[in-house]
């Protein structure tokens, strides 16, 4: 199950830094990087 | 233009890292074990997995510290850390772990019961992680946990939780270690970790069981000894002992239809001699104001002090709030006047203990002057 929920959190985690590079605007990439710390949390702390 | 969002995208994403890595560090800093420093009066210290070896390697297992005295008593068992939000409890059982010597019996002390429980907090209090007490060597920190153990270690809470002894409570409950007694040797975490206790009680024979708590203060059962009707007598002699001494304690039975409590079951299961002491804490309390440092360890809470004035508290709270050094001092004399009213009922089980601070020096002095002072 863990593996499982990691490749899902490393799914959605790609796909935050796939949308902050292509997004042009500069609080929309802040919003962005707000969401990314926690999913970075979640990827690398979770047990 | 391209390059510019680029730089731009990987500059926030240097600084998602930066930000990732130290609230990890902070988070997993949590996990750290405090230093303790056992007196020279230590004669054996050991874990709880060596009682019940199921919990060894598990976040459930603790460390449990012997005092034997050379002549021969009663054997009494004291726990702090069972809910890790109450640290007068936790400080009580540590400050003893580092000063006491036993002349006669064996006194056994469990600090951290739901180690587990230290390892995370309570979610969406703020609650501080850490508060910190002055030593004349300087400041030493202490975790302040959650009431029940962490979720990463026993996960999904059941909807309703019915406990060892079948009695229903919130699914969260099934993480608290005071409503997972006498435990189950193949449940969950909380109830191994209460079996666990129940094979110490049993292999090193205990015969007095103290569990050291906090309550809120709009909580009814506070400044109270709860005991197991097997402890009756003993209550009813300390009482009178803390009440000359001029410490307010009332006496609190434990309900029979309650289950899963350690004033309950040890007495039921075990047939100790089972009591429970609350003393009055406002940092867990639902009328709080903003949960600080100051809040653990003063204890002052202008909030509180106007529930107290509306005459919804079931203790005084007055602007010099009930700091920590007096909610210890109160479980000291606690334990203190339990133990002389042992002495006098049933000599063949005292238990004499040595260099306990008193309860008027750590109230002047603070707990700080008695424990010890290393840093680490």
């Amino acid at each position: 199950m863990r593996i499982i929920y990691h490749l899902i959190v490393l799914y959605l985690t790609g796909h935050l830094v796939w949308y902050l590079f292509r997004e042009k605007k500069f609080w929309k990439q802040a919003s962005i990087v707000l969401v990314l710390v926690l999913f970075l949390l979640r990827l690398f702390l979770i047990e | 233009m391209r390059g510019q969002q680029v730089t731009t995208s990987a500059a926030l994403l240097a600084l998602t890292l930066v930000v990732g890595f130290f609230s990890g560090r902070e988070f997993l800093s949590m996990r750290t074990q405090d230093a303790i420093f056992p007196s020279p009066g230590l004669t054996a210290k050991k874990m709880l997995s060596d009682y019940f070896p199921a919990l060894r390697n598990t976040p459930g297992d603790t460390e449990v510290f012997i005092f034997a005295g050379a002549a021969k008593g009663g054997n009494l068992l004291i726990l702090g850390g069972t809910h890790p939000n109450e640290p007068a409890g936790t400080m009580t059982a540590i400050l003893l772990t580092e000063t006491i010597r036993t002349a006669k019996g064996k006194v056994v002390v469990v600090p951290w019961a739901n180690a587990s429980g230290f390892t995370h907090s309570d979610p969406q209090e703020g609650s501080p992680q850490r508060f910190f007490i002055e030593t004349p060597g300087g400041r030493r920190w202490f975790r302040l946990g959650s009431r029940v153990t962490n979720p990463v270690h026993q996960w999904p809470d059941p909807t309703l939780y019915v406990n060892p002894m079948g009695q229903k409570l919130a699914g969260i409950e099934a993480r608290n270690l005071n409503r997972a007694y006498p435990g189950k040797p193949d449940g969950y975490l909380t109830e191994k970790v209460a079996f666990g206790m129940m094979e110490l009680i049993r292999k090193e024979a205990i015969e007095l069981g103290i569990d050291l708590h906090e309550s809120a203060p709009e909580y009814p059962v506070i400044n109270a000894i709860v005991f197991h009707e097997n402890a009756a007598d003993l209550a009813a002699t300390a009482q009178i002992e803390l009440q000359a001494e001029g410490f307010d304690f009332r006496l609190e039975a434990s309900p029979p239809n309650l289950r899963g409590l350690s004033h309950r079951e040890w007495g039921d299961a075990a047939q100790i001699k089972a009591i429970l002491l609350e003393t009055p804490n406002a940092s867990h309390g639902r009328l709080k104001g903003r949960p600080t440092i100051s809040l653990v360890v003063d204890g002052k809470d202008k909030y509180y002090e106007r529930a107290s004035r509306l005459g919804r508290l079931f203790v005084p709270y007055g602007p010099e709030g009930i700091p920590l050094r007096q909610r210890i001092a109160r479980h000291l004399a606690g334990i203190r006047a339990i133990l002389s009213s042992l002495k006098e009922l049933q000599p063949a089980e005292a238990v004499e203990i040595e260099n306990v601070p008193s309860a008027t020096d750590v109230q002047a002095k603070g707990i700080g002057a008695f424990l010890h002072p290393s840093l680490k």
